[in-house]
C-alpha cells in the first residue's frame, strides 16, 4: 500500500517510514531558513505533529505529499523566523552563512548525504537553480527561504518592485520548466 | 515557486534521538486528542442532561409560578370585588338578624345599585340537616325568584356574590327558605327572614 494510504488510515509505522525519509530534508530545509538548530528542531517537530494530524487534507490530486510536507514545514519555518524579534540579526548571518555555503552551485556530495533518500531529487532542484541567473536566483532564495514580498524583496535589493516581481516570474516558470520530471519518490 | 524548492536546501540528518521524540508527539497529540474528545463528548452531554433537566425544571417551577399568580389575582379580584361593595357610594347595606335552629345569626346584604349584583354575607346560621339546604330568593315585581342555593354542613360564615335577575324584573326584597337538598323552583320550607327592601 502507497505510504500516503497507509498514513490516512492512521498507521503509526507509515509515520516512522515518513520520518525516515523525509526528516533530514525538513530539517535541512528549516535549518536553511532558520539557522539555528534547536528552531529547527522544533520546526521538524511540529511538521510531523502536523503531518499526522492533517493528512486527511492533503489531496493527492493538487500535489504530491513531499511538496506538501515542505510547505508545511517552509510555513513553519517562516512563522518562526518572523516571530523573531532578531530578525534581522539572522538575516545578516543568514547572508553569511548562505555565502559561506555557496549554495549556488551544486553541493559536493557528502557520502553521508548521497545515501539520504532523495538526493537525486536534491540534485535536479540545485540543477535548476544553478541553471538561473544571480539576480534571479537571488530573489527566489529571498522570496522561498525567507518569506519575503515582493516590496520587501525589491527594499532588501535595491531593485524596482515590478524588476523584483518580473524575475521571480521567469524564475518561477524556468523552475518549473526545469522540474517538470522530478516525481515524488514516495508516491 | 515550485513546491519541490524545499529539497533544494542540504538535508541535515537529525539527531538520532530526536526521531523517538518528535513521533512519540505525533502520537501521544493523537491519543490526547482521542481522550479529550471522548472526555469533551462526555462532558457536552452531561451539560445538554443539565441543560433539559434544567429546562423541564424552569418549565414545571414557571407553570406552578403561574397557576399561584392566576390563582393570587382572582383572589385579589374578588377582594376587590367585596370591598367595592363595602367603600362604593352606590350600595346599600341591610344587616337582616336571623333565628335558625334556636341559634342567632344574621344576614348581610350589601346591593349595589348600579353593578346590580348583591354581596351576601351569612353567618351563625345553624348546619342544614343533610338532606336540606338554605335558598336564598329575590322577590321581584314577576313573583319570586332563586338566588343560590346554599347547602351548610357547618357553622362557618359564608361569602357569595349574586346577580339580579337577568329577566327585566325589579327587585323589591330578599328571602331566605329551608328547602331539599338540591334547592326548589318555588319557597316550600319553613321560611327564615323575609324582607322588602
Amino acid at each position: 500500500m502507497a505510504l500516503l494510504r497507509r498514513l490516512k488510515s492512521r498507521e503509526e509505522r507509515a509515520l516512522a517510514e515518513l520520518y525516515d525519509q523525509l526528516a533530514p530534508w525538513v530539517l535541512g530545509l528549516a535549518l536553511r531558513i532558520l539557522q539555528d538548530e534547536g528552531e529547527a528542531e522544533d520546526v521538524l517537530s511540529d511538521v510531523f505533529v502536523q503531518v499526522w494530524d492533517h493528512i486527511d487534507q492533503h489531496d493527492a490530486k493538487r500535489g504530491a505529499l513531499v511538496p506538501w510536507v515542505l510547505s508545511i514545514a517552509r510555513n513553519r519555518a517562516l512563522d518562526a523566523l518572523r516571530r523573531r524579534r532578531r530578525w534581522w540579526r539572522k538575516a545578516e548571518r543568514w547572508e553569511r552563512a548562505r555565502s559561506a555555503e555557496t549554495g549556488d552551485h551544486i553541493p559536493a556530495p557528502d557520502p553521508a548525504e548521497a545515501s539520504v533518500p532523495g538526493w537525486p531529487v536534491h540534485q535536479a532542484i540545485h540543477a535548476a537553480l544553478a541553471a538561473l541567473p544571480e539576480e534571479q536566483r537571488r530573489v527566489v532564495g529571498l522570496a522561498y527561504f525567507e518569506g519575503l514580498t515582493h516590496s520587501e524583496i525589491a527594499r532588501r535589493t535595491g531593485q524596482p518592485l515590478g524588476t523584483v516581481k518580473t524575475r521571480l516570474r521567469i524564475a518561477q516558470g524556468k523552475l518549473e520548466e526545469s522540474l517538470r520530471q522530478v516525481r515524488d519518490w514516495m508516491a | 515557486m515550485s513546491d519541490w524548492l524545499g529539497m533544494s536546501a542540504r538535508p541535515q540528518a537529525p539527531r538520532p534521538e530526536l526521531r523517538a521524540r518528535v513521533l512519540g508527539r505525533a502520537l501521544e497529540r493523537q491519543r490526547v486528542r482521542g481522550v479529550r474528545w471522548r472526555g469533551g463528548a462526555g462532558l457536552a452531554v452531561a451539560a445538554v442532561m443539565v441543560l433539559i433537566a434544567g429546562a423541564v425544571w424552569g418549565y414545571r417551577a414557571l407553570t406552578t409560578l403561574r397557576g399561584e399568580r392566576d390563582r393570587l389575582w382572582a383572589e385579589v379580584q374578588a377582594a376587590r370585588d367585596s370591598l367595592s361593595y363595602v367603600v362604593g357610594t352606590t350600595s346599600r347595606v341591610i344587616q337582616i338578624p336571623v333565628s335558625t335552629n334556636g341559634r342567632v345569626g344574621a344576614i348581610t346584604i350589601f346591593a349595589d345599585r348600579t353593578k346590580h349584583r348583591w354581596l351576601v354575607r351569612c353567618e351563625g346560621l345553624a348546619p342544614n340537616e343533610p338532606d336540606q339546604s338554605y335558598q336564598l330568593w329575590f322577590i321581584t315585581d314577576k313573583g319570586m325568584r332563586s338566588a343560590a342555593v346554599m347547602p351548610m354542613n357547618t357553622d362557618t360564615p359564608m361569602v357569595l356574590a349574586l346577580d339580579m335577575p337577568g329577566d327585566s324584573s325589579r327587585v323589591l326584597g330578599a328571602a331566605m327558605s329551608i328547602e331539599a337538598r338540591q334547592g326548589a323552583s318555588a319557597p316550600t320550607g319553613p321560611m327564615v327572614f323575609h324582607l322588602t327592601l
